[in-house]
């Protein structure tokens, strides 16, 4: 027998109420770390692998959304969250084929909302629909049900846990791969030739209510973005950058600091997008070196040895250089 | 595990055997469970799928013994030789196992801390195979080994076959000692133990599960290799930090506003570790936390360290 006595997500504080304000739809505001809920909602004993970068986004998501939420999870790792008879989420789960998560969310956001209309479901039982996919379904098979869930006005939330490859099945690339990784199925000496795909910007494209990127690593950046799509309706999409040990060859405790990285050097901008206008959430002061982030990772070892390649260093470098200056012109 | 397979496999088949190897994949995920068989015969090997009655079963992870989920023990009886590569001996894994099948020890190296670190393990157990079947010689093994692992280069094959040899030292008082059991005939097939589940609507029989959370069940805690251990008298509580950043949520906070990790499902990836703002936390190697612990919590035996009482 399981029980749990949980207080309102959302409201979860463990001293004080500083700087807090609650409305009528009891919304906290994040300001600092210390704001961050002290319990979490997402069970533990789930089967992804020790310092998964999109779990721990999930589970600081989950903390923020609430229990009353049905996950429509695309195939992928996450799928493996809810084998029966395990579960570590306390609302609904649909699993759905790898390309028909939003196909999914669709169906049961019009099954709520029939039962509202009919008032079989009250108001205050009603779920927010959020799919889960990795990349692999997000910015390749899934892409063109997302885009037509965006073009119906779907009112769900949208996570992709970005691991920039199909880790679940042994990282062979994705479109989210970045240039120069080494993956199962690019192992050539220069890695993968290709470039990563721009999703954010193809769904901004979409004008839907909310796209933004995030990570697992910058918390607070994360619960002000969860925060504020709550208030909204409509699609509201969010790609959050999944440092990955097993798919990306490097030491577990690592994922924290490579995701923050990530973050420094500007190769992962977190950015919001609302009312046709994109705003950069954590513009990085003095960026960092992205060789920094890229040197702590196996799947760029081949630009450091035997030799150290400059000009492919350089060259991921200069991508990043040209994406800021266009930016912040 | 895959790799040793692969060596066994091809050293048998340069051996003049008939040979079937294969890896058997759960989710690739790190941690999980990883097995591979190899079936050898010098007639046709006419059998497939998974090996259930092993002569030979060879434990890289002695941490799996235990795991259910793992099913190390199956299909074990008193001709089968269970080799573990670990730290403690074979009298002990005899008691703790109460199994008639012969035990032996493949020493774990004493320099090795954390078990997630097991250095040319697949070479060692492959060795090990090699010499308790005792039809594998030595050159042989020796081609074998360097042809599976040509691809990483003549360095990593070097390192390689220097550690899978001294394994060939370490089990040659047990040469030959697995004994090639018959072949299975048809005439001895026995159906599974199946049991017949009428049709139900779906709303029955459909895999719904109506608690929430139920995954605290699974004690993720197992596949730790190393421990995080908070010292309180360093931690400034500043949980928002470890509570926040360890990715499975499992550090919860207590009433006085302190980290406290949960063992059964802390998965030991140490991000806390690496992130603990005072440097608060340390790791430990598992099993010798487990020592410590099994000393502490048995009332007739040693007293825990500074306990002068």
């Amino acid at each position: 027998m399981l029980t749990f006595s949980r207080q309102e997500p959302g409201r979860r504080k463990q001293t004080g109420n500083e700087g807090i304000i609650m409305t009528s739809e009891s919304i906290v505001h994040f300001h600092r770390m210390k704001d961050m809920p002290s319990s979490h909602l997402l069970g533990t004993g789930t089967p992804m692998c020790a310092g998964c970068g999109g779990l721990e986004t999930l589970h600081n998501m989950y903390d923020i959304l609430g229990e009353k939420t049905v996950f429509v999870n695309a195939a992928g790792c996450m799928t493996l969250l809810s084998v029966y008879p395990f579960t570590p989420f306390r609302g609904g789960w649909l699993y759905t084929a790898m390309a028909s998560a939003p196909a999914g969310a669709q169906g049961v956001r019009d099954a709520m909302d029939i039962l509202l209309q009919k008032k079989k479901l009250s108001t205050e039982d009603n779920m927010e629909v959020v799919v889960i996919t990795g990349d692999g379904s997000a910015y390749g098979m899934g892409l063109s049900a997302t885009s037509a869930a965006m073009d119906r006005n779907l009112n769900f939330i949208y996570l992709c846990y970005d691991n920039e490859g199909y880790g679940n099945t042994g990282q062979q690339y994705s479109a989210a791969t970045p240039h120069a990784a080494i993956t199962s199925t690019s192992k050539g000496s220069h890695g993968y030739p290709g470039f990563k795909k721009d999703l954010f910007s193809i769904w901004a494209a979409h004008r839907p209510a909310y796209v933004a990127t995030i990570i697992g690593a910058e918390p607070l950046d994360l619960a002000k973005k969860i925060e504020k799509l709550q208030t909204m309706t409509g699609p509201r999409m969010l790609i959050s950058l999944a440092p990955c040990p097993t798919g990306w060859d490097y030491d577990p405790k690592l994922s924290v600091e490579i995701g923050r990285l990530a973050v420094q050097t500007g190769i992962w901008p977190l950015k919001e997008y609302s009312d046709g206008k994109i705003k950069h959430t954590k513009i990085p002061k003095q960026r960092k070196p992205v060789e920094d982030y890229l040197k702590l990772q196996g799947r760029f070892k081949h630009l450091f040895e035997p030799q150290r390649d400059e000009a492919g260093i350089a060259e991921i470098q200069a991508r990043i250089d040209a994406y800021w200056t266009r930016v912040m012109a | 595990m895959k790799t040793a397979s692969r060596i066994v496999g091809t050293a048998f088949f340069m051996t003049g055997y008939e040979v079937q190897d294969a890896p058997r994949y759960g989710a690739e995920r790190r941690g999980a469970p990883i097995f591979a068989y190899v079936r050898a015969d010098k007639s046709p090997v006419n059998e497939r799928g998974i090996i259930r009655q092993p002569d030979l079963v060879v434990v890289a992870d002695d941490t799996l013994v235990g795991m259910p989920a793992a099913g190390v023990m199956q299909g074990i009886d008193e001709h089968t030789v269970l080799l573990i590569n670990s730290h403690e001996n074979a009298d002990t894994w005899r008691q703790r196992l109460n199994t008639a099948a012969t035990i032996l020890i493949l020493p774990a190296r004493e320099d090795i801390k954390d078990r997630a670190e097991l250095p040319y393990i697949g070479s060692r157990c492959a060795a090990a195979c090699a010499v308790l079947t005792n039809v594998i010689s030595r050159d042989v093994f020796t081609s074998a080994l360097a042809e599976e692992l040509e691809q990483l280069g003549e360095k990593i094959v070097k390192q390689n076959l220097d550690t899978a040899l001294t394994s060939f030292e370490l089990m040659s008082p047990y040469a030959g000692i697995v004994k090639q059991s018959g072949l299975p005939s048809a005439a001895d097939y026995q159906q599974p133990g199946w049991i017949n589940l009428p049709f139900d609507d779906a709303a029955i029989s459909a895999p719904a599960i109506h608690a929430s959370a139920t995954s605290v069940k699974v004690r993720t805690g197992l596949w730790r290799t190393m421990r995080p251990v908070i010292n309180y008298e360093k931690c400034s509580g500043c949980w928002w930090v470890c509570s926040t950043y360890c990715p499975d949520g499992a550090i919860n906070v207590t009433e006085a506003g302190l980290p406290d990790i949960d063992y059964e499902h802390c998965k030991g990836c140490l991000v806390c570790v690496a992130q603990c703002p005072p440097q608060a936390i340390e790791a430990i190697p598992e099993h010798l936390a487990k020592e410590q612990e099994m000393s502490a919590a048995d009332p007739s035996g040693i007293k825990p360290p500074g306990d002068s009482a």
